[in-house]
This record gives structure tokens, C-alpha cells and sequence, in this order.
């Protein structure tokens, strides 16, 4: 009886002559999370920190499997401004998988809050960030103030920095 | 509606221009697997989708699916900066030159422009989510192939990030599957 994609790969061993011929084709890749998971709430419920899970991609622990790269890229920001921008980045981005996590598990009030202490963090740094360096959205109240219409200054996004 | 958000999703600073990369890179963009086409199957879907969980789900995937498409293009558009007429050539790009000058253009790696009859839709809730699964994973091995075509770490870390969000998506597609699955074994007892 296989219950787990451990025991499929116990069962199914490739052949070492098999996985060792240059031709092969065992372009099966073994890390990836189609293994059945039992206890879907344990799995959703051990966080990573919004920083660590941001430069990882996945807030979510056990949802995590790199790939290529053994430790996940730090980012590395080159003045206040990106710091402050890698900070808002980090707390949106477990927003945001709170966010997704939230649209098919709605009950989860655990999350909920967490969500929200997020949210109320991401948009108290934004506030700073817009009032120091112009708007992030065009009805920000970074854009009253001024008396060069500040939303369309440099750099756009997709400039390196 | 949609409101737009000065900033990536992820930072993408490319100090090295590779020409190579972004030819490959551009099928992540208009491809078969890229993100626009998971953009458009999401946001396509979530019209007839249940219940509130399958409409919000496939609303904020899709929203994401752009914010991708941007961090794509950004990474296309950086590797490709600064490249003479003759380098584009030389790196099979002056094709690309002749009918696009220096803009983006949305293709697969080979040159083939996107298309809308890559997106999926069947008029039934579980066979839209189970397509949206496939996508996903379709699009997390092209993540892997482009991954093992480079050892730039600028390049790199973006491409390990979207992967990473595949393997999200893809959880979360498949937890809506099971709980509409679930709903309708309830109906039928």
C-alpha cells in the first residue's frame, strides 16, 4: 500500500544502470510538492517570517522546495529608499499568500488576523516610503503635495537601480 | 478594476546584459507556459467559477499572474539593454530587431507570438482547476529548465522566486479541486 510519495519512491527504485546512462530521460523531477500531503492544515500553519519568505518566494514551510540553488537570494538593497522598498515588499508579499491562503480556507481566523497585523504594517510603511520618496499608487497623499505632479517621475520600476 | 502599483513584485536589478538569456527568457512572457497566458485562463475562468472561493482564488492568481508578466518583461528588457544592432544579431536576435527594434514583443523562445488558444477553459469548474494545476507546473519546469541555463545570480534569484510561486498556485488550485470535489460527493449522499 503506498501512502506517500516516499513509499513511491521506495517502491519504484530507477535501476542504477538505468539512471546512469547518459541518454537517460528520468526527467521526473523528484522536488517538486505533487507528494500527497496528508495534514493540509499542519502545512499551512508553519510560517516563515515575511522577509525569509519573501526572498524565498513561499511563506509556507513546508510548501518550500528550492531548486538549483541551495540557499535562497538574499536581497540586497543599495540605499534607504530599496531598503524601505524591500521592507513594504516583504510584509505585502505574506499579505499577499495570507491573501490567496484566505480565498479557499475563509474560516481560518488564525490567519485572518495575521493577515490583518500584516496589512496594517505593509500600509504604515508605505505611507513612510510615499511621503519620502512620491507615490507607490497615483491616489496616495504623496501626490497632493507637490508642486511637480510626482507620479510620473523616475525611476519606473523595471529600470535597474 | 485594476490599480497599478509602482513597484515589482520582486526587485529585478540585472547587471549583465546576455543577450542568450533573453532570448530563451522571452517564453516566460508569451510562451505556451508563460505568464501572460496563466493571466488571461485565470481571469477568463473566474466569471463562472461556484462559489466565492473559486471567484476570489482565481481573481488574485490571475492579478498575480501579471505582476509576473512585469518582472518578466523587466528581466527581458534589462538583459537586452544596451545591445548593439550587431550583438543582437550575433545572438540570433536580429530577426527581433527587424520587426520590433528594441521593443518587447510577447513570443515563445522560438518567435512564435502569443496566442489565446494557448488558454484553457472547459465550461466545468473541475476541469478549468485541474488545467490551472497542469499550468502551473507546466510553468514551474520551464522555471527549472531556464534556471539550469544560467549561473548569473541576478538572473538567478527572480527565476527562483516565480518558480516558487507555481508551487503556491499550484497547492492552492489544488486544495479549491478538493473542496469542490468534496461538495459534490455531499450532494450526491
Amino acid at each position: 500500500m503506498m501512502n506517500d510519495y516516499n513509499d513511491f519512491r521506495n517502491y519504484y527504485k530507477p535501476t542504477p544502470n538505468y539512471n546512469n546512462r547518459e541518454d537517460n530521460n528520468w526527467n521526473f523531477n523528484m522536488n517538486t510538492n505533487i507528494n500527497p500531503v496528508v495534514d493540509e492544515h499542519k502545512l499551512n500553519h508553519d510560517l516563515f517570517e515575511p522577509y525569509e519568505g519573501f526572498i524565498r518566494g513561499n511563506l509556507f514551510r513546508g510548501l518550500y522546495q528550492s531548486y538549483k540553488v541551495t540557499r535562497p537570494f538574499q536581497v540586497e538593497p543599495m540605499n534607504d529608499q530599496a531598503q524601505l522598498l524591500t521592507y513594504i515588499d516583504s510584509l505585502g508579499f505574506a499579505a499577499h499568500e495570507l491573501n490567496l491562503y484566505l480565498d479557499v480556507h475563509p474560516t481560518d481566523t488564525e490567519m485572518i488576523n495575521l493577515f490583518n497585523e500584516y496589512r496594517k504594517q505593509a500600509n504604515k510603511a508605505t505611507g513612510e516610503y510615499e511621503k519620502k520618496y512620491g507615490p507607490l499608487f497615483v491616489n496616495s497623499s504623496a501626490s497632493e503635495k507637490n508642486e511637480r505632479w510626482a507620479w510620473n517621475q523616475s525611476p519606473w520600476p523595471w529600470e535597474n537601480k | 478594476m485594476w490599480i497599478y502599483q509602482k513597484k515589482l513584485q520582486y526587485p529585478v536589478n540585472i547587471r549583465n546584459k546576455d543577450l542568450r538569456m533573453a532570448k530563451y527568457l522571452v517564453t516566460q512572457y508569451g510562451g505556451p507556459a508563460g505568464e501572460l497566458s496563466a493571466a488571461w485562463q485565470y481571469l477568463n475562468q473566474r466569471f463562472t467559477m461556484p462559489d466565492d472561493r473559486g471567484k476570489s482564488l482565481l481573481t488574485d492568481i490571475g492579478t498575480e499572474e501579471l505582476w509576473h508578466v512585469e518582472i518578466i518583461c523587466s528581466m527581458i528588457y534589462q538583459l537586452m539593454k544596451g545591445a548593439t544592432i550587431k550583438e543582437l544579431e550575433e545572438a540570433g536576435l536580429g530577426s527581433n530587431f527587424a520587426q520590433f527594434g528594441r521593443d518587447l514583443f510577447p513570443s515563445d523562445a522560438n518567435g512564435v507570438p502569443f496566442t489565446m488558444a494557448y488558454i484553457k477553459t472547459a465550461g466545468d469548474a473541475i476541469a478549468n482547476i485541474e488545467s490551472n494545476m497542469a499550468a502551473e507546473q507546466r510553468a514551474r519546469a520551464t522555471y527549472e529548465h531556464l534556471m539550469d541555463m544560467t549561473d548569473d545570480p541576478d538572473v538567478l534569484a527572480p527565476l527562483a522566486f516565480l518558480r516558487q510561486r507555481e508551487i503556491i498556485h499550484y497547492e492552492r488550485f489544488k486544495e479549491l479541486r478538493d473542496y469542490y470535489l468534496k461538495q459534490k460527493l455531499n450532494q450526491r449522499d
